[in-house]
């Protein structure tokens, strides 16, 4: 274990994930995933759902230097969970030393964590699972073309969703479904803040049980941005506050970052063409409108 | 039978190219086929998608072996082996290269025996920001060179693909497909058909045998840590960041930290140094230095400025 993380110099400056992988440029679900996999090390099973990340692992190549397998799109809990079991079983029978076991880790994409992967998951959490559950969300069905999913937030286009307002249901709240079963930690992260994600990696490291990573992912050509400028709009979602970097503990939701002054929605979304409907050729004020509320809402009732 | 085949990069357009020009054909009054190759289709990586046309109906399926017009959205793709632009041609093929240059010095440079059009590329498409038009470009040109297909069924194809994109997006391609659809005018109807492929003709493809290994041997798992430093994503890249050192600040993990691909490292003098084997160019370093330390250049002005032989 690395000795504790508390300022910028004290993150990793050598990289464990290997350079080569076939995702996009700019990939902001690759960012968090290189920051966290540096912090997990190489003692770990990735358990990873169909999703843009399968493409990680394509034979013969794969940036892990540890275990990857990987699972139809509903099962990788169920997964995770033969991983466990093999691993305590091989323990039991002392076919393996203790330093020898590996910490198992779900990865799915937004889709597979919030819709078709969910019932797998609430199953894994009941039976209080010791595995970590990293879900990257680039809001929609990345892989297949940004189709819309679960995590699409309200007036996002998506190859779904073309109508003149953008997709007209809302994010389904995964933190609030993980800590409503009472996990062993559930953290929002982004791979934009580092230092916020790097501690919650190490939290997370020190406990048992099931644990969540949910970590917002910008995604370049399903968002429709420039990839050099990830790194900028994923800071903007935790200035406005639509990505609030929180932390359940012990039964109690910490904000681990609340912003102050917090921005105007409008310049998140102003940076991405999945909104652009919203600002051209006319202002779609209601649709802003209510997007905005839906954020001031979320900080009032943080703030009661 | 029309067999064209469109190479370009993920986010070039090149499946909305294909699109544009299978519903330009159908406009015209042939049976039409388009399909982007299902892969790993990435923004900045090689990818292809074909189109078919026919006055008959269409019973082909699947790859493209021998084209009657190869496109080429981005001629950097030429020195990329896994793209195969020039797979299949043959003395009857015609081969539109989106890029600079002239058509004769493209003839001896590929060695190729057919036809070369050059549809030059406009300054607002040469930026990655303007990328995502070439793919109506390559399909403008396209219509024209295969003759057949008006101007106007052409717009018309334009509109029903990126009507749904709004007026804006609309606009620029239709603006861009038809600049390219006259400015190949010289050409036009210059790709000839050929016959319907037969199954009376099929060779069977060289095929290796292999025994029938048992699953450990076979199943195809990896025994050895990131393998994936083999695959050269450097290729992707059409800008390229370089770390003016004057400047740095030795901060030793902003640009390190961020970069998504693991591809910059920190040296033991605390200096950063970018892989460019496989750097893919998103260009985060450059934004997010604090002391503006990096900036972007053209890949292909880096290359010119590089010895020969020395491109990663």
């Amino acid at each position: 274990m690395s000795a504790a993380i508390r300022r910028m110099k004290d993150l990793p400056s050598t990289h464990l994930l290997g350079a080569g992988t076939s995702m996009c440029a700019g990939c902001g679900a690759l960012l968090a995933l290189h920051e966290i996999y540096d912090l997990l090390g190489v003692r770990s099973v990735f358990v990873n759902a169909a999703s843009c990340m399968t493409l990680l692992a394509a034979y013969p190549f794969t940036p892990f230097r540890g275990s990857w397998l990987y699972t139809s799109m509903a099962s990788a809990p169920a997964g995770a969970q033969g991983v466990r079991d093999a691993l305590d079983i091989l323990l039991e029978q002392g076919r393996i030393a203790p330093e020898e076991d590996l910490t198992a880790v779900a990865l799915t994409g937004d889709g597979a964590a919030t819709g078709i992967g969910l019932s797998a998951t609430s199953g894994a959490i009941d039976r209080g699972l010791d595995f970590i559950y990293l879900c990257y969300d680039n809001e929609g069905y990345g892989n297949t073309g940004q189709q819309s999913s679960a995590a699409t937030p309200y007036g996002a286009h998506t190859a779904t969703s073309i109508g003149a307002h953008g997709h007209c249901g809302t994010k389904k709240d995964l933190f609030a479904v993980w800590i409503a079963h009472r996990p062993a930690y559930a953290a929002t992260v982004i791979g934009a803040d580092p230092l916020d994600l790097a501690k919650k990696i190490e939290q997370a490291r020190a406990l048992q049980g099931p644990r969540l990573i949910h970590a917002l992912a910008p995604c370049p050509p399903g968002w429709d941005f420039d990839p050099a400028i990830g790194v900028e709009i994923g800071r903007l979602a935790v200035k406005t506050g639509v990505w609030p970097l929180k932390q359940y503990l012990d039964g109690k939701v910490t904000h681990t970052h609340v912003p102050h002054p917090r921005l105007p929605v409008e310049e998140y979304l102003k940076l991405q063409g999945r909104f652009r409907h919203l600002f051209e050729p006319v202002r779609d004020a209601a649709t802003l409108g209510r997007i905005q509320s839906d954020v001031d809402a979320y900080w009032a009732q943080v703030a009661a | 039978m029309y067999r064209i085949r469109l190479h370009g990069r993920g986010g070039q357009g090149i499946k909305t190219g294909g699109r544009i020009l299978g519903s330009a054909f159908f406009g015209a009054g042939f049976d039409a086929q388009d399909a982007p190759v299902y892969g790993a289709e990435r923004r900045g990586a090689p990818m292809f998608a074909t189109v078919r046309a026919s006055r008959a109906p269409i019973r082909e399926r699947g790859l493209m072996a021998r084209p009657d017009l190869v496109v080429l959205a981005d001629e950097t793709l030429l020195q990329v082996p896994a793209a195969n632009v020039l797979f299949g041609v043959g003395a009857a093929t015609v081969l539109l290269i989106h890029g600079t240059g002239e058509a004769a010095d493209w003839r001896v440079r590929l060695g190729f025996d057919g036809k070369v059009v050059v549809l030059p590329v406009t300054a607002g498409t040469a930026e990655r920001a303007g990328s995502g038009i070439a793919g109506a470009r390559c399909a403008g040109a396209a219509a024209r060179l295969v003759g057949g297909i008006a101007r106007e069924q052409l717009g018309a194809a334009l509109t029903e693909e990126l009507g749904p994109l709004g007026p804006a997006v609309l606009a620029s391609n239709l603006e861009q497909a038809l600049a390219a659809f006259d400015a190949v005018a010289p050409h036009a109807g210059v790709v000839r058909e050929s016959a319907p492929a037969s199954a009376r003709d099929f060779a069977a493809p060289d095929w290796i045998d292999l025994p029938l290994d048992p699953a450990r041997i076979a199943a195809p798992d990896i025994h050895a840590a990131a393998t994936s430093v083999e695959a050269r994503t450097g290729l992707w890249r059409t800008l390229r960041p370089e770390i003016d050192y004057a400047h740095c600040n030795r901060c030793t993990w902003v640009c390190s930290t961020l970069c998504p691909d693991s591809a910059i490292r920190v040296r033991p003098d605390r200096s950063p140094e970018i892989d460019l084997q496989h750097c893919k160019g998103c260009m985060i370093c450059v934004s997010v230095c604090p002391p503006h330390a990096i900036h972007s250049i053209p890949e292909r002005v880096a290359q010119e400025r590089e010895p020969a032989g020395a491109a990663p």
